[in-house]
């Protein structure tokens, strides 16, 4: 990761947009930065817990997005500048905080939220568009445009947040988290705050301090001159800028990254005499008096915008408003269909957009090129499906749970929810899972399925979950599956890591985020603690988790806890040598001839097995191997032996 | 009606869905997909081989009776009720304390131990009975070993899978203790010999049982076990008819149910079997009505015919003539299965010419049926 504490003002530094961030917040001298790890945001806190202890901060890994916030406020409350940070999904796991938070207001310390949004869902269930629950909120939103205005942004948040006292959000995009470029560095501060919670605070000085969202309309009144209080001040932000002719035959309207696809557009049709952009980077609330003086540039207005028409609406009611006389734009975008109202955007679809509006045909290079581009590129690319690492331990627990199922006989059902094991709907963990949603859900709605018995149901019913899933988001629903007796078993893919999002520590760990050893929250004493049944399992003893399965699945009761316990093999992997060394005997492979018609290669599917073409039968890729030797108890022929490496 | 080439799709669409899966285990073992569990055939994932040997040796898929029997006897399908037999005789063991143990004369274990103790064998698979009375397949290689698998329990018992599970490389002699059904499949296998399995050349002797019919493993072993406490348990008998009951042998005594309360439990396709007293096998054991502590033997081969001999002449069984009554019972009760399943198959299959897997001259099926 880049030096984001350099001391260093006025030097530049090569910064991903989430180190900007990271950047920025340290330069407005945050105290305290809470999160809950999540692709395109994970870096934020990362980098922050890795420099948090030379810089005087505080910085944690929280169980979820709704404690991060929670925490911050609290630093908030004792005056000390807090940050929580979380990708689009954490939006509303916290929501229904932020909708008191808002109403009580922030305390001394600014407090500022950074949601990172995943346009076309990347590395996410869904590309929900979180700029709109600022608009719900009443909450002062910002999203920066490039990679300076990302750290500037974020220092100047906290001002603003401290000095409207209120909540302020930043919102990015994968783009920009992710992508890299200069940042001029700011001064950092030499002090920080005390933190104390000023139990007396209001005018007179005779009232106690008191957070709270009640009464509800008075502060909702307050919150809506904050608003207006806001709305002032980014009339003049250097944030929002307009680039282009005084007369344009077009005029976009952008924010963030689809800030810089415009440009990249304009300039590849060579059209900056002709197309105007007006960038926004405080979006909410509106600039109105700002945006009022460009409408008149064009009567023709593109809204560049992913995801939802956050902009587009916002200025359509703006113009709503105006007085009868003025001109009424032509408005082009999702509800034109002029950009897909879906999915990532990028330069070549802004110029199909204004090559549409424009009456203009655009061809980038000729297509005979452009084909024998994408085919020599593709040469080089490996074939790659998508599963799971080799050596994972969900490939074997889920290869336990597919014989157990089907030996089973009773059609038992898998839910699951966000993790490495939401590629079990796939091949990789053998089209197990069957339902994925939020954080959680897996084990929430087994607690339905498990209580359909009355109904005829007799379908047994396991619910998976990752270990840092179960800390987040699954407790309640065990414990409602507990108590309500529902019958499902609860699959705990306890690999010892947050794997997918990068490794981060949670509660079972043992680690914090600064890398101080902690307690860990025995995960199984906890199940037992609440009455569950619980078998502590290793997933690389197929027969064994294969019966517990089973066994589980034959009792009666309530909501049971299976764990399958191994270290994610990532993880393991940068510290151990393989355990075993794995080949394939040729003399006991019998290929083609094998009734097993390629277990290996067709249906278990480690990457660390390959079918070779040349000799008719299976081998191990000595590079991709990990040696962890399930494989072993996979082949039919007894075929692939380990020997301790 | 020909096998053909067919798999494991087949195998589940004409036999297990069907109703008609024995649970001779012939389709497992070997294969990573088809797995037997509590009772039933599991297929663990999609086979795509078009043909397989899980169809090929079942003993409910297409059986050219004249082909498999011209493979174990050098003749065509035996006309007789008993099929192709050298000898009906009665026979014990001469070892007193052994037949407390065992379910009649003792005469199967005896000629296991025998076998295993002359080399003629070096290992048999059969049933072995758990303390909590779950049969599962065995592989026995010691005279102490077959005294483990003393007694039936009645419940089918997948034993073919134990041989399949033999590495290919190994040569051990083989002996299996098979039900009817069983020594179908083996019979099957011996005409066309399977592939990537130990050889079924190694089987050197087959000792069938006789079966009127089998009861579902898992449900009549719930069915016990809500009943009694099944460790106590001795032995199971079903008593020679008119007795008509289920006997239970415990630590405490005897419980007899009527055998009208188990009969829920027998395995449907029992109704579809032909065979009572394990045709195909070299040797053939059963009870002997009203005699007590005697088998009733069917001396099938020349092997079956030496291994009886070398018992007799060793003292090991005690070898008697089988009373002429018995053996006219014997024959009209084998008889009787064999027309009461033809006429079950026909009324499953709807159609007088199509007798599902029984490949019978047309000449037998008309003299059967009439």
């Amino acid at each position: 990761m880049a030096n984001i504490d350099k001391d260093a003002p006025g030097t530049s530094q090569l910064l991903i947009g989430n180190e900007a961030i990271a950047r920025g917040a340290l330069e407005a001298g945050i105290g305290f930065a809470a999160a809950y790890p999540g692709t395109p945001s994970s870096e934020i806190l990362g980098s922050l817990a890795q420099v948090a202890k030379e810089m005087g901060i505080y910085a944690e890994w929280s169980v979820n997005e709704k404690v991060a916030m929670e925490a911050a406020a609290g630093a908030s409350f004792a005056g000390i500048r807090a940050l929580a940070s979380m990708k689009q999904n954490g939006i509303n796991v916290v929501s229904d905080f932020l909708a008191n938070l808002v109403m009580s207001g922030i305390g001394k310390g600014g407090l500022v939220l950074v949601s990172c949004d995943d346009p076309s869902a990347i590395s996410s269930s869904n590309e929900q568009d979180t700029r709109t629950i600022a608009k719900w909120l009443d909450i002062p939103l910002v999203e920066p445009g490039d990679f300076q205005e990302t750290k500037d942004m974020t220092r100047w948040l906290f001002d603003l947040a401290e000095e409207l006292g209120t909540l302020c959000m930043l919102r990015s995009v994968t783009r920009i988290a992710h992508a890299r470029g200069n940042v001029k560095l700011g001064e950092l501060p030499k002090k920080q705050r005390k933190a104390y919670f000023d139990q007396i605070h209001d005018l007179k000085s005779v009232m106690p301090t008191t957070f709270m969202p009640i009464p509800s309309p008075l502060r909702h009144s307050f919150l809506h001159m904050k608003m207006d209080k806001a709305r002032g001040k980014f009339e003049g932000s250097a944030f929002n800028r307009y680039v282009g002719p005084n007369k344009a035959d077009l005029l976009i309207i952008t924010c963030g990254s689809c800030w810089l696809y415009s440009q990249d557009a304009v300039k590849a049709l060579k059209l900056e005499d002709r197309v105007g952009i007006l960038k926004l980077g405080t979006l909410w609330p509106l600039p109105e008096k700002f945006i009022r003086e460009h409408l008149g540039k064009s009567e023709k207005l593109l809204f560049v915008e992913e995801i939802d028409p956050f902009l587009e609406r916002g200025v359509m009611e703006m113009v709503a408003n105006l007085p009868l006389s003025s001109p009424r734009p032509i408005f082009y975008g999702k509800r034109s269909g002029h950009v897909n109202a879906y999915g990532e955007l990028n330069p070549d679809l802004v110029i199909k957009a204004i090559s549409n509006i424009l009456g203009l045909t655009y061809q980038p290079r000729d297509i005979e090129y452009r084909k024998k581009a994408e085919a020599f590129a593709k040469s080089n690319v490996p074939e790659r499906s998508m599963t799971f690492c080799a050596g994972c331990p969900h490939r074997a627990t889920f290869w336990a749970i597919k014989n157990a199922l089907k030996l089973d006989g009773r059609g038992g059902v898998v839910t699951g929810d966000i993790g490495c094991y939401s590629m079990a709907l796939g091949p990789a963990g053998f089209f197990q899972v069957r339902t994925m949603h939020c954080m959680g859900a897996g084990a929430g709605v087994a607690n339905g399925l498990g209580k359909l018995g009355q109904f005829g149901f007799d379908q047994p019913v396991l619910a998976v979950v990752g270990d840092s899933t179960f800390y987040h988001a699954t407790i309640p629903a065990l414990i409602n599956g507990i108590y309500n007796q529902s019958k499902f078993i609860l699959v705990i893919l306890d690999n010892n890591a947050t794997a997918m999002t990068g490794f981060q520590p949670h509660p079972g760990t043992g680690m914090t985020a600064m890398g101080e050893p902690t307690k860990v929250v025995s995960m199984e004493a906890l199940c037992r603690s609440l009455g569950a049944h619980v078998e502590v399992c290793d997933p690389f003893n197929l027969k064994d988790i294969t019966a517990t399965l089973l066994n589980m699945m034959a009792e009666g009761g309530g909501a049971k806890v299976a764990i399958m316990r191994r270290q994610c093999e990532l993880v393991r992997a940068k510290k151990d040598k393989p355990p075993y060394k794995v080949h394939v005997d040729p003399e006991k492979c019998i290929g083609e001839a094998c009734g097993c018609d390629r277990l290996c290669t067709r249906i278990f599917l480690c990457p660390g097995l390959i079918w070779d073409k040349k000799t008719g039968k299976s081998k191990i890729d000595e590079i991709i191997c990990t040696g962890c030797g399930v494989c072993v108890d996979v082949c039919p022929q007894g075929a692939i032996i380990k020997e301790a490496a | 009606m020909a096998t053909g080439a067919k798999g494991c799709k087949e195998l589940f669409s004409e036999v297990i869905e069907t109703g008609l899966c024995a649970l001779c285990g012939a389709c497992t073992g070997t294969c990573p997909y088809l797995v037997y569990y509590k009772g039933k055939i599991a297929l663990l994932d999609n086979c795509a081989l078009l043909k397989g040997q899980c169809y090929e040796y079942c003993p409910r898929t297409y059986i050219g009776m004249d082909a498999i029997s011209q493979q174990v006897f050098g003749v065509p399908y035996s006309e007789e009720e008993l099929g192709t037999t050298k000898e009906v005789l009665m026979a014990r063991s001469t070892d007193a304390n052994m037949r407390k143990k065992v379910q009649y004369g003792g005469a199967v274990t005896t000629l296991l131990s025998l076998a295993l103790a002359e080399g003629f064998i070096d290992g048999a698979v059969l049933a072995r009975t758990s303390d909590d009375k779950i049969p599962s397949p065995f592989l026995a290689q010691s005279a102490d070993e077959v005294l483990q698998c003393t007694g039936s329990s009645y419940m089918a018992c997948p034993v073919l899978g134990r041989y399949n599970q033999i590495p290919k490389d190994n040569g051990n002699k083989l002996g299996i203790v098979a039900m009817p059904c069983q020594a179908l499949a083996v019979a099957k296998m011996k005409k066309d010999p399977p592939e990537n399995r130990a050889s079924i050349g190694n089987v050197k002797l087959v000792i069938g049982l006789f079966c009127t019919w089998a009861l579902s493993p898992d449900k009549f072993h719930q069915f016990l076990k809500e009943k009694l406490d099944l460790s106590k348990v001795k032995k199971f008998d079903i008593p020679p008819p008119p007795a008509n009951r289920f006997d239970i042998y415990t630590t405490s005594g005897k419980i007899s149910l009527p055998l009208d309360e188990i009969r829920q439990f027998i395995m449907p396709t029992c109704a579809y079997c032909l065979d009572m007293t394990s045709e195909f096998a070299d040797i053939s054991v059963g009870s002997v009505e009203g005699i007590e502590d005697w088998n009733t033997v069917i001396i099938r081969t020349d092997i079956g015919a030496d291994l009886v001999e070398m018992a007799k002449r060793k003292g090991k069984l005690q070898i008697d003539k089988l009373p002429s009554a018995n053996l006219t019972h014997l024959k009209e009760a084998s008889l009787l299965k064999k027309k009461r399943a033809l006429n079950e198959i026909i009324k499953k299959s709807g159609d007088k010419n199509n007798l599902l897997y029984v490949g019978l001259s047309p000449r037998l099926a008309d003299k059967l049926l009439a």
